[in-house]
C-alpha cells in the first residue's frame, strides 16, 4: 500500500570527524592510520535509539520533542536521506522532504529552469514538471520574476517556490520539517491550506513542529521524542499534554496513562447527570477524522456515546462558536424533527453537512444529548476545536462557494 | 541496495535525463552574466594557444623529434589535459557545493561527479574548433602536415573521459570526507602534469634511468601519447598503445567507482 512508513528498531548514531574506516584496502589503512595519528578516540552521538513505529497510509504524524532530541533526524531517515546505522525504515511510495525550502535552487539560473530541475531531482519527468509548471508558478504567485535568476527574488518567492514544487511532485508521503514557520501570514495560510486539502487526498504525513496548537489540529498521532528515544506516542491531544507538562516541569513520572490529560482539562466545560454520555466528537472527512479541514470539504460530526441505561426522551446536539465566543450555528436532532425511540447501550450519531462553507479560522464544537425539557444528561462545551483552512483569506464566519454575474462588458 | 561500480552505473543511466539538464545548467550559469557567453569556451583556448605560441616560439626554443611546431605539439596535449584537471578540481568540491541537494532534497549524489565530467567535456569539444583552425593554418603555411588521423578523436577521447570519470568519482566522494584532500589535489595534480609528457616528449628524453622508468609506466602518458598521435603526430597508434589506454581508463574508472562506493553511505552526514 502506497504511503506507509515503517521503523522498525531503528538506531542512528553520528561519529564525528574519523569514522574509523575498515582497512579493507591499501587506502583505507593508509586513511585510517593518518586519521588515529590525528586524534584518539571517536566521539558518537546517538541520535536515535529503539525507534519502532508505523505510519499508516493517509496518517499524519507529528514529532514533538525540544530541540536536539532527533525529530529531524527521524525525518531524514524517512526521507532516505540518511541510513539507519541499525535496524530498517521502509517507505511505500513517493516521498518529498519539506525540509529546507528551494534548498537545490541555484542562483544563477531563472525561477521556471530551477523548478525543472528541481522537480527532476524530486523524480518527475520533465514532461511530467512542464506540464504542472503553471500550476505551480500561480502557487508560488512570482509572476514576472519567472525568467529572472533566482538570486534575484526576495527570500519570500524563494520559499513560496520551493513549497510550490514540493507539494506539485504530488507524493504518497510527506515530510515537513518547520516549514510552515518561514513565511509570512498569508504563505502560511495558503500553505496550511495545500496541506490539509493534501490530507483529504489521502497523503501520509509526518510534521516537525514547535507549534504545538498547530500539531494538535494537523495530526492524528504524535510521538513524542526526548534524548533520541520515544517517550510517548498516542493521540496527538494527550501527546502533547505530555510534553507541554514536561517542559513546564510538573511531569510526574509514575503517570504513565496518556489519557489523562484531556479530562482534566475538561472541568467546569461539562455537565449533565451522566445517564447518557458523550464519549467522543469527531470531525470526520473522507479521509477520516481530522481536525483540520480546508473550507467547502463534505465532512460530518461524528458523536460517539455511551446510554448507562435506556433513555427514551433524549435530543441530540451542535453548536459551533468562533473563538471570540460568538455562537454561529445551532442544530438539534428535535429541531430537525427526529423523533425519539429508544438509547441503549454503545452507539453514534452522525450530523452530516454536504459542504462546510466556514470563513477560515478556528472553530469550537459544543456537543449535547439532553431531555426535550433541557435537562442535560451530558453538555459538552467545546467537545473539538476545528481549523478551517482557505487559500483566500475571506474574512466573516460564513463563506459560500458563490460567483459574479455582470451585464455588458464590465470585467474580463 | 547494491553498492559497487555495477550501482554506480545504473543510477547515472536512470537519471540521464536529470544529468542532461544540470550539465546545461552548469553551462548556462557559467556564461549567464558574462557578456561573450559561450564563445568563453572559444576564446580561453585561443587565448592560452596564443600565448604559447609567442612564449615558446621567441622567448624559449625546446626542441624535441617530432614536435614541431612546439605550440601546436603542447596544445594537443594540454587540451585533454585541461579537461582532465579542470575535472578533478571540480569533482573535489562538487558534492559540497551540492549538499543542499543531498540534505535536504535528496537525490543520488553519483549524479554530481558525472555532471562535473560532462560539463568539462563539453568545454573540451567547444575548444576543438580552435585546435582544427590551428592545424589547418600550420598545414597551409607548410610548417606542419595536416593530420588526417583526427578523425579518430573520438577514440582517443575515449580513455581520458573514463579516466577523468574515475578520478572524479573518487575525488569528489573523498573530498567530502577528507576536507584536507581538497588543497592536496591541486598538487597532486601538478605532479601528474610535470610527470606525463605533455610540455615535453618521452622521444629522446635524456633523463638518469630512475627518473625516466617512473615517467614510463606514469598511466598517463599512454593516454597523452595517444591523443597527440591522432591529432598532432597523424600517426595511427598501434594497438598495443590503444589497449594499455583503453585498459587505464577502464580500470582508473572501476576504481574510482569502488572508492565512491565505499564513501557513499555516509556522505550526506559529510557535506
Amino acid at each position: 500500500m502506497k504511503g506507509r512508513l515503517c521503523f522498525a528498531g531503528v538506531r542512528k548514531v553520528y561519529r564525528w570527524r574519523g569514522t574509523p574506516v575498515r582497512s579493507e584496502s591499501v587506502k583505507g589503512a593508509v586513511l585510517q592510520r593518518w586519521l588515529r595519528r590525528r586524534r584518539t578516540a571517536v566521539q558518537e552521538h546517538v541520535a536515535l535509539d529503539e525507534i519502532d513505529l508505523v505510519v499508516a497510509p493517509g496518517e499524519a504524524v507529528a514529532l514533538v520533542g525540544p530541540n536536539g532530541s532527533g525529530k529531524s533526524t527521524l525525518l531524514k531517515l524517512a526521507g532516505g536521506i540518511l541510513r539507519p546505522t541499525s535496524g530498517t525504515v521502509e517507505v511505500d511510495g513517493r516521498v518529498t522532504a519539506l525540509i529546507e525550502l528551494g534548498a537545490g535552487f541555484h542562483p544563477e539560473i531563472s525561477g521556471r529552469e530551477n523548478v525543472v530541475i528541481n522537480g527532476m531531482l524530486l523524480g518527475l519527468s520533465r514532461r511530467e514538471i512542464e506540464a504542472r509548471l503553471p500550476e505551480i508558478l500561480d502557487f508560488a504567485g512570482i509572476g514576472s520574476f519567472v525568467e529572472q535568476p533566482v538570486k534575484t527574488y526576495s527570500s519570500g518567492m524563494y520559499v513560496r517556490l520551493g513549497f510550490a514544487v514540493a507539494v506539485a511532485v504530488e507524493p504518497n508521503v510527506l515530510l515537513i520539517d518547520e516549514v510552515l514557520s518561514v513565511g509570512d501570514e498569508s504563505f502560511t495560510r495558503r500553505c496550511l491550506d495545500r496541506l490539509a486539502r493534501m490530507r483529504q487526498a489521502g497523503v501520509t504525513m509526518v510534521l516537525v513542529s514547535h507549534d504545538l496548537d498547530l500539531v494538535s489540529a494537523f495530526a492524528d498521532r504524535a510521538v513524542y521524542l526526548r534524548d533520541g528515544r520515544v517517550r510517548s506516542v498516542g493521540p496527538a491531544d494527550s501527546v502533547v499534554a505530555r510534553y507541554r507538562s514536561d517542559v513546564a516541569g510538573t511531569t510526574d513520572e509514575s503517570s504513565e496513562c496518556a489519557a489523562v490529560p484531556q479530562r482534566v482539562l475538561e472541568e467546569g466545560r461539562r455537565w449533565g447527570t451522566g445517564d447518557v454520555q458523550i464519549e467522543s466528537v469527531e470531525l470526520v472527512t473522507d479521509a477520516g477524522p481530522t481536525r483540520l479541514v480546508p473550507t467547502g470539504t463534505p465532512c460530518s460530526l461524528r458523536i460517539r456515546y455511551r446510554a448507562h441505561r435506556a433513555v427514551v426522551d433524549f435530543v441530540f446536539g451542535v453548536a459551533w462558536h468562533r473563538t471570540d465566543g460568538a455562537h454561529i450555528a445551532g442544530h438539534n436532532t428535535e429541531l430537525d424533527g427526529l423523533v425519539p425511540r429508544r438509547l441503549d447501550g454503545v452507539g453514534e450519531v452522525r450530523c452530516t453537512y454536504l459542504s462546510l462553507d466556514l470563513a477560515p479560522g478556528e472553530y469550537m464544537v459544543d456537543a449535547a444529548v439532553h431531555a426535550r425539557d433541557g435537562r442535560a444528561y451530558d453538555y459538552w462545551r467545546e467537545a473539538t476545536r476545528v481549523r478551517v483552512t482557505s487559500g483566500i483569506e475571506w474574512p466573516g464566519t460564513w463563506a459560500p462557494p458563490h460567483r459574479w454575474e455582470w451585464s455588458g462588458s464590465v470585467w474580463e | 541496495m547494491t553498492t559497487g561500480p555495477a550501482s554506480v552505473v545504473r543510477v547515472l543511466w536512470r537519471q540521464r535525463a536529470l544529468i542532461v539538464v544540470l550539465v546545461r545548467r552548469e553551462l548556462n550559469a557559467r556564461y549567464r552574466a558574462s557578456a561573450l557567453g559561450f564563445l568563453w569556451s572559444l576564446l580561453n583556448p585561443l587565448l592560452l594557444l596564443f600565448v604559447y605560441a609567442v612564449v615558446f616560439t621567441y622567448i624559449f626554443d625546446p626542441r624535441f623529434p617530432g614536435g614541431e611546431p612546439y605550440p601546436l605539439f603542447l596544445f594537443s596535449a594540454l587540451l585533454p589535459w585541461l579537461f582532465f584537471s579542470g575535472t578533478v578540481l571540480d569533482a573535489s568540491i562538487t558534492l559540497i557545493d551540492n549538499g543542499p541537494l543531498l540534505a535536504k532534497v535528496m537525490c543520488p549524489p553519483e549524479i554530481f561527479p558525472a555532471v562535473t565530467v560532462a560539463s568539462h567535456l563539453m568545454h573540451h569539444l567547444l575548444a576543438l574548433p580552435v585546435l582544427v583552425a590551428a592545424l589547418i593554418i600550420a598545414a597551409i603555411a607548410g610548417w606542419h602536415p595536416f593530420p588526417v588521423t583526427i578523425w579518430m578523436l573520438p577514440l582517443a577521447l575515449a580513455p581520458w573521459v573514463l579516466t577523468a570519470g574515475g578520478a572524479a568519482l573518487a575525488v569528489s566522494a573523498a573530498s567530502a570526507r577528507l576536507r584536507d584532500l581538497r588543497d592536496l589535489v591541486g598538487h597532486l595534480l601538478n605532479l601528474l602534469f610535470f610527470s606525463s609528457p605533455i610540455i615535453y616528449s618521452l622521444d629522446g628524453l635524456s633523463v638518469p634511468s630512475w627518473l625516466e622508468r617512473p615517467l614510463r609506466f606514469n598511466p598517463m602518458s599512454s593516454l597523452v601519447e595517444v591523443y597527440r598521435s591522432v591529432v598532432f603526430a597523424g600517426r595511427v597508434p598501434e594497438p598495443r598503445e590503444w589497449l594499455i589506454a583503453i585498459a587505464v581508463g577502464v580500470v582508473a574508472w572501476l576504481v574510482g567507482a569502488w572508492v565512491f562506493s565505499r564513501f557513499r553511505e555516509t556522505l550526506v552526514e559529510s557535506v
